[in-house]
């Protein structure tokens, strides 16, 4: 195909993709009687956002949400950098095993395994708790996957260095291990921080304390609550969906680099 | 059931632990501690979905008002704990927390929903709490479906009846008046036919399976003689009468006159859906009347009693929710005392409660002879739809019924394949029939009404 | 939680000291203990004893007030006699066949059109991706708000040709489509970028060389990208399908959206269970649906490692 025949089937198409988000803007921004007209507005207002803000507990959703998604990025990523260190560089028997076992949980979803975890988590007294809705989140195979096909590329001579100085191996795995793999634990906060964000599911089942409700469940009951108002609704979502957005724009480079390696097995 | 050892969670969860013994989850399981303890005798529970809410509504200050003036006076207090009513009425909340043996003390119940808990011994007798002249105080019917064997185990806040609702501006663009409200099936297929336009359906019959849509439909289903349980030596789900009425609705939607999918919550939701536009006529309760009052203030809109069948007789469902006690709650004997006299005290202060929450703060019928009086000596029914209501809908009505959740499944099923499957409205009802029928043979439950 | 403090105070050695090796050995494996410990843990408590327990429960039957019987194999044996569960094995079946090829192919689509530079290549890329960052709950109510009968704008855009009164979402025999196509438009910017990476590392000179000898697109397509991404593509269809079969997009969207009708025709497997589990309190059913799924899963697995020979997934 043609460079200028690409570049315009390119443009068509990502703006047939974007269409409906773009959509879902304008009708933020639209007067509540004109919700549903398929012309521009006629003027722009900001009373549905306002209204979401001052209205409906949407600040204590998102501060709810930023603590989980913050709590589990922070503790994964330590987790799994140490565990994947191990996998990686210590020689310990069992090692393959217990690779292999992890690497085998990456086949097993949320959903798939729902109703049994639900189930511990209430003997564990997680239901209704920040803890609830943190611990079960962390555990993840994709990140100590990644990390150790990273650590697997870094110089042994690099570590061996700080053997020599007498480090121990925490010492070795925070002092050289931790800063060589920055780039690639900032891919997966950001990673964590999108999924966890946006995760819906498992905090729609661990909690009914509606003061620990987070975003998502948030505006999913806005849908019965305010169902005759269109605007609100869509308001909400909108709100909800700015912090994936910056995040979205601060990590764009790192988060397609991990995407784009993550195929390359 | 009872044929088998019956065995609690936790050594459930140990027995099967060893079963699979499974190094990891023994000490697990014996570690923790136990939740199944009641909660605070001195402090009840109240789940209900209107108060207090975010909003901090009319509705809400009723039943913060309510628990503190009994606070005020009693021992044993009330902690109201609310749940938007999309969460309450998919019950996942409340029957996750029963199912962790962590039921609230008081909580709201529906007669469709009746059974499942009484039946699983969590509601509390509330007649030795309860005079003579109170119980008589309730009008004809409205405590039916909470009774067992004559104990009444529920006091109903208020009679919700359903009837249609109809945009008078629908009605005039159509070119129809009030003496085109459609009194037959017939009609109103022809009637919503005509208000069916581009960007408007012309009647709204619940489509999102669950006990309310059961509710709304169970009335034509009486209408054409049916039952969802053999009645009086009647025949039971496999009958002409339910292939009429699965029919009805059926025939709306492939007329393209009726939306396969509602906004809003649904067929209970008016201001969604017929105050919105979206639908012209709008089959719903009489809590409609302060919906649209509340959220479409120059609306137009009248009321009409469900149209009856070639030969049937007219009647509808009446709902409201009830009042009830956790028999495993901390304190059964508390709670029942609180509900008795929340909704069961006949003295001033207890009728002036009962007009304020049914016809003040909210639209419905009072349940009580007593409140009803002085709710229509305060001119509360001088309201035209209101009036409808009282005058042309309510008589002839029958309480919304209880069955239990297989049976309420099994009816459930074959709306939702007749009306939006396409399923030959026979067959729905024949496989209905066979799932009711097996059920029954092994029930050994309370009566369903 | 508290194991994440041991593992440096139970290396450490005096300074200086060169220790022998077997001592230096067993300090190494302690250490790899240790490091592996939370994470591992973790995953046996939240990942492994939900697997296990839900074969333990799936005995039993609950009656929602806290009370277990146990009943054998009851569970497992209504399973075959439930016409729910079999609609919904088709519906997930459906999903499958249907996400799993036409997503894959768009993908691929996308990621050829956007492999070279144009003008503009990197915005096109982030407008493509952009559903994915988006939440599914965000995604779900957008599309129903853009799918309102009637009057949505779908319905108005397709009003000239006329479709102005279908019901994308309402209809049992459009709203399962019109799930998939959510799904796609959701996850082909993410599969699209999976692939890039893949393309990425086809070296140039092959296509060149192929071009000198006269080959057409898709003469190059078919014999030098094809065979060299196929590695990419079998961990993009393997990821699609686990995703689609376990839900990971559809249950957000089903929840959302459709709630598992109009008449069950969206109601996948994994929704089907979490209904008996949650909307029926029927957790001893769920559970043995569970282990169904669980075991369907592992010996789906075992097959595709042993047909890989040990599995593309792991290079190390």
């Amino acid at each position: 195909m043609p460079v200028r025949l690409r570049a315009i089937v390119g443009y068509v198409l990502a703006m047939v993709t974007v269409a409906p988000l773009v959509w879902l803007l304008v009708a933020v921004l639209r007067p509540a009687d004109e919700l549903f007209a398929v012309t521009l507005p006629s003027r722009l207002t900001l009373d549905n956002l306002l209204f979401v803000l001052t209205e409906v507990p949407i600040g204590r959703y998102m501060v709810n949400s930023a603590i989980v998604s913050v709590a589990v990025t922070v503790i994964a990523l330590v987790l799994h950098s140490m565990a994947a260190y191990a996998l990686a560089r210590l020689r310990f028997p069992g090692r393959q095993v217990i690779f292999s076992m992890i690497v085998s949980t990456l086949l097993v979803s949320l959903p798939v395994i729902l109703v049994p975890l639900f189930l511990v988590a209430r003997e564990l007294g997680l239901l209704d708790t920040y803890a609830g809705l943190i611990l079960p989140a962390i555990f993840h195979a994709f990140g100590i996957f990644l990390l150790r096909q990273y650590y697997l590329t870094i110089p042994r001579e690099l570590e061996e260095a700080a053997d020599l100085d007498g480090c121990g191996y925490l010492r070795r795995w925070w002092q050289v291990v931790v800063p060589l793999s920055r780039p690639v634990l900032a891919s997966l906060a950001v990673l964590f921080f999108l999924a966890n964000w946006n995760a819906f599911l498992w905090p729609l089942t661990a909690t009914r304390d509606p003061d620990l409700r987070v975003v998502q469940v948030g505006i999913s009951t806005l849908q019965g609550q305010y169902g005759s108002a269109w605007n609100y609704v869509l308001a909400a979502t909108v709100i909800a969906a700015v912090p994936t957005l910056v995040a979205f724009v601060l990590g764009q480079r790192r988060l397609v680099e991990a995407i784009k390696t993550s195929g390359l097995k | 059931m009872s044929a088998f050892e019956r065995v609690t969670r936790r050594s459930l969860l140990r027995g099967g632990a060893v079963v699979l013994g499974s190094a990891m989850a023994a000490p697990l399981l014996s570690a923790c501690g136990g939740g199944d303890q009641g909660g605070n005798p001195k402090e009840l529970t109240f789940w209900n979905f209107y108060g207090p809410n975010p909003q901090s509504d009319a509705q809400s200050k009723w039943f913060t008002d309510l628990v503190a003036a009994w606070n005020a006076d009693n021992d044993v207090k009330i902690k109201l704990h609310y749940l938007p009513v999309s969460e309450y009425l998919a019950g996942r909340a409340l029957q996750t927390a029963f199912s962790a043996g962590q039921g609230p003390d008081i909580f709201l119940l529906s007669p469709g929903d009746f059974l499942r808990y009484h039946n699983g011994g969590v509601l509390t007798d509330l007649t030795p709490h309860l005079k003579p002249d109170q119980i008589a105080d309730f009008a004809d019917g409205a405590l039916d479906t909470r009774k067992v064997d004559g104990k009444i185990y529920g006091l109903p806040m208020e009679r919700e009846p359903l009837a249609v609702f109809y945009s008078v501006d629908a009605f005039e663009q159509a070119k129809l008046s009030e003496g085109d409200l459609p009194k037959t099936w017939e009609q109103l297929l022809d009637v919503a036919g005509k208000l069916t336009s581009k960007d408007r359906f012309g009647l709204l019959f619940e489509t999102i399976p669950g006990y309310y849509q059961n509710f709304t439909w169970y009335p034509f289903m009486w209408m054409a003689g049916g039952s969802a349980v053999p009645e009086n030596g009647g025949p039971g789900f496999d009958s002409p009468a339910v292939h009429n009425a699965l029919k009805l609705w059926q025939d709306s939607i492939t007329g393209k006159m009726s939306p396969r999918k509602p906004q809003g919550d649904g067929g209970n939701d008016t201001s969604a859906n017929l105050g919105s536009g979206f639908v012209a006529m709008q089959q719903s309760g009489i809590w409609g009347v302060s919906q649209l009052a509340q959220n479409n203030k120059d609306f137009r809109y009248g009321v009409f009693p469900l149209p009856v069948p070639e030969g049937g007789t007219y009647t509808t469902a009446v709902g409201g929710w009830a009042f009830v006690a956790n028999a495993k709650g901390a304190n059964p004997e508390a709670a029942a005392k609180f509900i008795a006299w929340a909704l069961g005290a006949n003295d001033a202060e207890g009728i002036e409660r009962g007009r304020q929450w049914n016809t003040v703060v909210k639209t419905n019928l009072p349940a009580r002879t007593s409140v009803q009086e002085a709710a229509e000596s305060a001119g509360a029914f001088d309201d035209p739809a209101l009036k409808v209501f009282l005058d042309k809908v309510v008589p002839g009505s029958r309480g919304e019924p209880r069955y239990t959740p297989e049976v309420y499944k099994a009816v459930s099923d074959a709306i939702q394949a007749a009306q939006l499957g396409g399923a030959d409205p026979a067959k729905a009802a024949a496989d209905a029939a066979a799932k009711i029928g097996t059920f029954l043979k092994g029930y050994k439950g309370a009566a369903m009404l | 939680m508290t194991t994440v403090a041991d593992p440096g105070t139970a290396v450490r050695r005096p300074p200086g000291a060169a220790p022998p090796v077997w001592n230096r050995r067993r300090r190494e494996a302690l250490a790899g203990y240790a490091f592996v410990a939370p994470d591992l843990l973790g995953l046996m408590m939240f990942v492994g004893l939900p697997m296990v327990l839900s074969l333990g429960v799936s005995l039993f039957s609950a009656d929602g007030f806290g009370g277990y019987t146990y009943v054998g194999l009851d569970n497992f044996r209504q399973m075959a006699e439930d016409t729910q569960l079999w609609q919904s094995v088709r519906v997930t079946l459906i999903y499958t066949l249907a996400f799993v090829p036409i997503g894959f192919v768009v993908s691929l689509g996308l990621a050829l059109l956007v492999r070279d530079h144009f003008p503009g290549v990197g915005l096109v890329r982030t407008m493509f991706f952009l559903p994915h960052v988006i939440s599914l709950v965000v995604v779900g109510i957008a599309w129903q708000f853009l799918l309102v009968d009637k009057q949505g704008a779908v319905a108005t855009l397709l009003r000239p040709v006329g479709l102005g009164d279908t019901s994308f979402l309402g209809d049992p025999s459009l709203a399962l489509g019109s799930l998939v196509a959510i799904s796609i438009w959701f996850l082909m910017g993410y599969n699209m970028l999976i692939l890039l990476g893949g393309l990425k590392d086809i070296p140039k000179e092959y296509e060149e060389a192929a071009g000198i000898d006269g080959a057409t697109s898709w003469q190059k397509f078919r014999h030098v990208i094809w065979p060299l991404l196929r590695p990419t593509s079998f961990f993009v269809l393997v990821n699609s399908v686990v995703g689609s079969v376990t839900g990971l997009q559809a249950f957000d969207l089903v929840y959302v959206l459709t709630q598992g009708g109009p008449a069950g025709s969206t109601s996948s497997v994994v929704f089907y269970i979490y209904q008996q589990a949650f909307t029926f309190n029927n957790y001893g059913y769920a559970a043995a649906l569970t282990t169904v799924v669980v075991g369907f899963l592992i010996a789906a697995t075992g097959t595709m490692f042993g047909l890989t020979k040990g599995g593309r997934f792991d290079a190390g």
